[in-house]
């Protein structure tokens, strides 16, 4: 054989995939700032930059900056909006990855029952007024984590007691079934606290408002190492999205690989969750979408999910806050009555790539 | 190399469908399973590549293939499903390529230029190479069943499992397939455990297809095997009239009279 065995167009291949992750990249920090700088205060970049630079290098700020500026830009909208990207990117990497490794894409994490179980453990602090000493400030998040993250757990748990191999389907209808009782529980209890419910019912439909460093740094930090776990399983993935029975004829530790990959995402979902309330749609609608543009191997779906579904989560939040001005809308109506048309052209329309 | 399975049991749910098998496979050996629908052939296929749990003790090389790791395993048999559906759309030669995972190195398992080069010639063996860049719903069933094979093949095993691989192919694909696995199945593989002569093991519904490749057959009858023998002495009139429950020679004879 004379020539080199690689396939002929793969550099164009690889080419036209360079120039759409680096658009991507482009459009989506335009965005970014666009969600930074939109609202009833106006700013120009120059001085966004400085108040970051000011901050980032800690020398005073330049004299020209108002300090008032520099209040409502550093304390509240970068950390929101930063907040926002994060939290769309952690769902849509964790969505792209149920949708894998359950085969399904109409899989989540909340398939699996983060957000009923979020619900209850945010239920409980809001409703009862259940606290720990010492975490008063981060009860509600970590109610909500912790809740979260048992009902998947339980969900894989009772699935691995039902069935050995832990089959999609098994996994589907635990997490279904979990999920309708862990809501029955929280609607139970709402009958003994129906003035709380509002209140609940707030955090349920998800907001990004007064969302500080911390919470960025807390998320920054479980996403990345979250992320980062996901991309190294990246191939194991991509063998998964034939099954179980194909994956592992061509070498996957099925069980391992699913139980780990669920468990991350289920956790990425967690940390979002008790962040943001529960916000869906984008965490289904963000991989399908860069499937249809890159592909569907794992070693671009995941980066670019996390850069598209952040992308458009702080888009959805600008939204929310500017459009009914001074009211807010949930986000997590936001990114449905957005995305869901949006989602049905992109699915719709004539295109190459079905899924 | 041999695969060695005792005294195994194997099923779904509380049903078993296979119950006290004993078959060796020794390298080398071209081997044809036959028998009705739903006798168990796809299951012994599946337990004899360590894919589903079963009863009794399967080894490879002395190896207890339950114990073993699945990459390990993969290294040494391949095992070409019946084709279901695909719901992601990897295009022919990123399916292909993907048959590499298990010899492949390093924490992302990056692909060389020699597998490359090695999916490209089993692209090329299954005649796909020329649409490697369609993606698999854009597929014939016989397309996506060569895609499969090649898929299969470019795991570089010594032993290949195919089940019904002929299928869905064209009397042409099918032709070529026999010829393939004929010559393939002269030769020897390189593995991590030195070099191993290739072994078929094939379900097939073709009578002639199973001939023209295997030089031993296994016929399944309620739940076990009813015969085992070098193909020439196993294929006969009587002994198919009792795997098959029908006069399946008078039947072969009244299709050609007819024609």
């Amino acid at each position: 054989m004379k020539e080199q065995g690689i396939p002929d167009n793969r550099k164009t291949n690889r080419k036209a995939a360079g120039i759409g992750i680096v658009l991507s990249l482009a459009a989506c920090l335009f965005i970014l700032l666009l969600a930074i700088r939109a609202g009833s205060v106006y700013i120009s970049v120059s001085d966004l930059l400085k108040i970051i630079g000011s901050h980032i290098t800690g020398r005073p700020l330049p004299a020209e900056v108002d300090p008032m500026t520099d209040s409502i830009f550093w304390t509240i909208r970068m950390p929101r909006a930063i907040t926002a990207f994060l939290v769309g990117g952690a769902l849509s990497v964790s969505g792209a990855v149920m949708q894998a490794v359950l085969q399904n894409p109409l899989a989540s994490s909340y398939t699996l029952g983060v957000s009923s179980g979020a619900s209850l453990g945010a239920g409980l602090v809001l409703l009862c007024g259940f606290t720990f000493s010492g975490l008063e400030g981060f009860m509600l998040p970590f109610a909500g984590f912790i809740f979260g993250l048992l009902t998947v757990m339980l969900s894989i748990l009772l699935a691995s007691r039902i069935d050995r191999s832990v089959s999609n389907q098994t996994i589907v209808l635990i997490g279904m079934v979990l999920s309708l009782f862990v809501n029955g529980i929280l609607n139970f209890m709402m009958t003994f606290y129906g003035d709380r419910s509002k209140q609940l019912w707030l955090w349920m439909t998800g907001s990004f408002s007064a969302r500080n460093w911390t919470h960025c740094a807390i998320l920054f930090v479980t996403g990345l190492t979250g992320f980062i776990i996901l991309f190294l399983l990246s191939g194991r993935l991509d063998i998964l999205t034939f099954g179980e029975l194909q994956a592992s004829a061509m070498g996957v530790e099925v069980t391992r690989t699913k139980v780990l990959a669920m468990f991350v995402a289920a956790l990425l979902t967690g940390v979002s969750v008790a962040f943001a309330g529960v916000i869906g749609f984008i965490d289904l609608a963000a991989p399908h979408v860069v499937r249809k543009i890159f592909g569907p191997s794992h070693r671009i779906v995941l980066p670019m999910s996390f850069v598209y579904g952040g992308a458009f989560m702080a888009l959805c939040d600008l939204a929310a806050r500017t459009v009914l001005s001074p009211r807010e809308i949930p986000v997590g109506a936001v990114t449905a009555l957005v995305g869901a048309p949006f989602f049905a052209y992109v699915f719709f329309a004539k295109g190459k790539r079905k899924i | 190399m041999e695969l060695l399975l005792s005294n195994v049991s194997a099923g779904y749910g509380s049903e078993k469908v296979i119950e006290n098998i004993d078959l060796s496979i020794k390298e080398g050996d071209s081997v044809f399973i036959g028998g009705r629908n739903g006798c168990g052939k796809t299951t012994l296929l599946r337990v004899m590549a360590g894919l589903m749990d079963f009863g009794g003790s399967v080894t490879i090389d002395g190896k207890d293939i339950s114990k073993m790791k699945r990459k390990n395993v993969a290294q040494l048999v391949a095992l070409m499903p019946q084709a279901g559906e695909m719901y992601f759309q990897y295009t022919v030669y990123q399916t292909v390529l993907l048959g590499r995972y298990a010899r492949s190195n390093g924490l992302f398992g990056s692909f060389t230029t020699r597998d490359r080069e090695y999916a490209k010639e089993c692209m090329e063996n299954c005649g796909v190479y020329e649409f490697k860049d369609r993606l698999l719903g854009e597929l014939s069933g016989g397309q996506l069943q060569r895609v499969l094979l090649a898929r299969t093949y470019a795991q570089e095993t010594p032993f290949l499992f195919l089940d019904e691989p002929g299928s869905s192919l064209d009397i042409k694909y099918r032709a070529e397939l026999c010829d393939y696995l004929g010559k393939w199945a002269e030769g020897k593989t390189s593995t991590p455990y030195g070099d191993v002569r290739n072994t078929v093991v094939a379900v097939f519904h073709d009578l002639g297809q199973a001939r023209s490749i295997c030089s031993r057959t296994v016929f399944l009858k309620n739940k076990t095997i009813l015969a085992d023998g070098p193909s020439s002495e196993v294929i006969t009139p009587e002994m198919l009239e009792e795997v098959f429950d029908f006069d399946v020679a008078g039947y072969i004879e009244r299709q050609v009279i007819v024609r």
